[in-house]
């Protein structure tokens, strides 16, 4: 198992790294991602926005009639 | 017409909206006649234009940029409006839009039949359009950004992330996988060469189908079938998730079209796992779309607009279960180059993408005239040919696609191989015959959306001309 992990990084290229760190960069930021959208105290925050789309007939008429 | 309409940049949605109907009939047609030729030959009529070769990137280039894009840019327009409480950012730069993509289609049709293109699939048109094609989305995505910079509201709601999503990484692709250097007004060579052609090909190739035809329609299906169903969305969180997800992932899933290439194994093996990954955010997107009607599902029954959403996502869920596991090596094997492939780009297409546009063309269509469709019936009637025509399509293929690839592998005892080419191709000749006949049957169903249409925008206007009599 440590021979298929095994790598050699002197070997890396600059392509390597770069490719690297925006991997690794990626994968921490959907972590966050994940977090922050499933953790209870922004439920309300990001769920209320839930009706937007169904509110905007009201938002027009509500500005029409003023 | 109501003051919301005034309130609204909507002459220029309209417009989009009309054309997206009218490219759905000609580029489905166009399959048609090329599904027809891969069945009876004769039809090429042995003329170089009309020949399969020729005729083949005129239709994907209609369905997925005349109609998909007009398609995009009309629900685009109009929802950003809608979910910004403002007008369009600039109605001029709108125009630019309108008549600039309009007139790339036009170009297309042109050169297409004329063998002028790059021979990169899903992006043949030659140099000049390329440039012209950047300009025109470009266009497209400032003044959509800008309107949603200029917006009232202060939640910038999950569509507008899906549309400017696809606006970022389809420049991005679009440009990339264009580079070339020109030799002639219609002749180039890509810049890149080898196997590095073949991987940005299949970057962008895959990445059209990942950010534009599915993460525009996503945006798509996040207004409109809440607005349909009259219900919010059913997991906001859930589509937050299914936003980056689909936008970290989809980016690595290109070298799945490579496998047992010169393409390095490693590329695809991660381009399989990748595919496969994404089977989490995709399934995700469809339930919170299909929940979306939880406790309402008996508006199904009468709402035929809804049905066409609704089978949209259940076509949707069951692409992109069959996408990732065609993309892994031993399925790969036995489906690459076969009309597996053929039917699994079709049920996203028909099932999914042209259903999802469907119903959103519908519903606009309706607010936007400030009418209802000249006839419920004739909705049901497409809704059931795009359906029925889609399943005799998709299931045409998939015997035929496993077919060819157990003729192509098949060895005798003495290891060569038990089938010619040429007889493989006579085995399918009635599937293509079905594929044919399905086609016709979806492209039946988009001539009474047509027809359905301009009967609805006829009566549209009879009745404000009736209101104008009468005041």
């Amino acid at each position: 198992m440590m021979d298929y992990l095994h790598t050699d990084w002197a070997a890396m290229s600059l392509s390597d790294w770069i490719g690297l760190i925006v991997t690794v960069g990626i994968f921490l930021l959907m972590i966050w991602a994940y977090v922050y959208t499933f953790h209870p105290k922004n439920r309300e925050k990001l769920e209320s926005q839930r009706h937007l789309p169904l509110d905007d007939d009201e938002t027009i008429e509500t500005e029409n009639r003023k | 017409m109501s003051a919301q309409v005034e309130k609204y940049s909507f002459d220029v949605v309209r417009w989009f909206t009309v054309m997206a109907v009218v490219y759905l009939v000609v580029g489905t047609l166009v399959g048609v006649y090329i599904a027809s030729e891969l069945a009876w030959p004769v039809l090429n009529m042995d003329m170089a234009e009309l020949t399969f070769g020729r005729l083949r990137p005129l239709h994907t280039n209609a369905v997925i940029f005349a109609f998909g894009g007009c398609a995009l840019m009309a629900t685009g327009f109009y929802t950003v409006q809608r979910t910004c409480g403002v007008r369009l950012w600039s109605d001029k730069l709108a125009w630019f839009v309108f008549w600039g993509w309009n007139l790339v289609i036009v170009a297309a049709v042109i050169t297409l039949p004329l063998g002028l293109t790059s021979g990169k699939e899903y992006a043949e048109l030659q140099w000049p359009l390329d440039i012209a094609i950047a300009l025109v989305w470009v266009a497209f995505t400032l003044n959509f950004v800008m309107t949603v910079a200029v917006r009232k509201t202060s939640h910038i709601y999950v569509s507008n992330w899906f549309y400017m999503g696809m606006m970022v990484m389809i420049t991005y692709l679009h440009v990339v996988n264009s580079l070339a250097i020109p030799v002639g007004l219609w002749h180039s060579y890509s810049i890149f060469s080898g196997v590095q052609d073949a991987m940005i090909q299949w970057w962008y190739g895959h990445n059209a189908v990942g950010y534009y035809l599915t993460a525009g329609f996503l945006g798509i299906m996040y207004y409109f079938v809440p607005k349909q169903a009259n219900r919010p969305v059913f997991s906001y969180r859930l589509s937050v998730i299914h936003f980056w997800a689909l936008m970290f992932g989809y980016v690595w899933l290109g070298a799945h079209h490579l496998q047992y290439t010169a393409l390095p194994d490693w590329t695809g093996s991660l381009g399989a796992a990748v595919s496969l990954a994404m089977i989490i955010p995709s399934w995700g997107g469809a339930i919170n779309g299909m929940m979306t009607l939880s406790g309402a599902w008996d508006k199904l029954r009468n709402d035929y607009i809804l049905r066409f959403l609704i089978m949209s996502l259940a076509f949707y869920a069951m692409s992109t279960f069959e996408g990732p596991v065609m993309s892994s090596k031993t399925v790969n094997a036995l489906s690459h180059y076969t009309d597996w492939t053929v039917g699994h780009v079709h049920s996203g297409a028909l099932g999914w993408v042209v259903m999802v546009a469907a119903g959103a063309l519908y519903h606009m269509i309706e607010k936007l005239w400030d009418t209802k469709m000249y006839s419920a019936s004739l909705v049901n009637t497409h809704f059931w040919l795009a359906t029925i025509g889609a399943v005799v399509y998709i299931t045409a293929m998939w015997v035929s696609g496993i077919m060819q690839g157990l003729m192509w592998r098949d060895y005798d005892e003495f290891g060569t191989l038990t089938y010619t080419f040429a007889e493989s191709v006579a085995a399918m000749h009635p599937y293509y015959a079905m594929r044919a006949i399905g086609g016709m049957i979806y492209w039946l169903g988009g001539a009474v959306m047509l027809y359905n249409v301009v009967m609805t925008i006829r009566q549209a206007s009879a009745q404000r001309s009736t209101a104008a009599a009468a005041a």
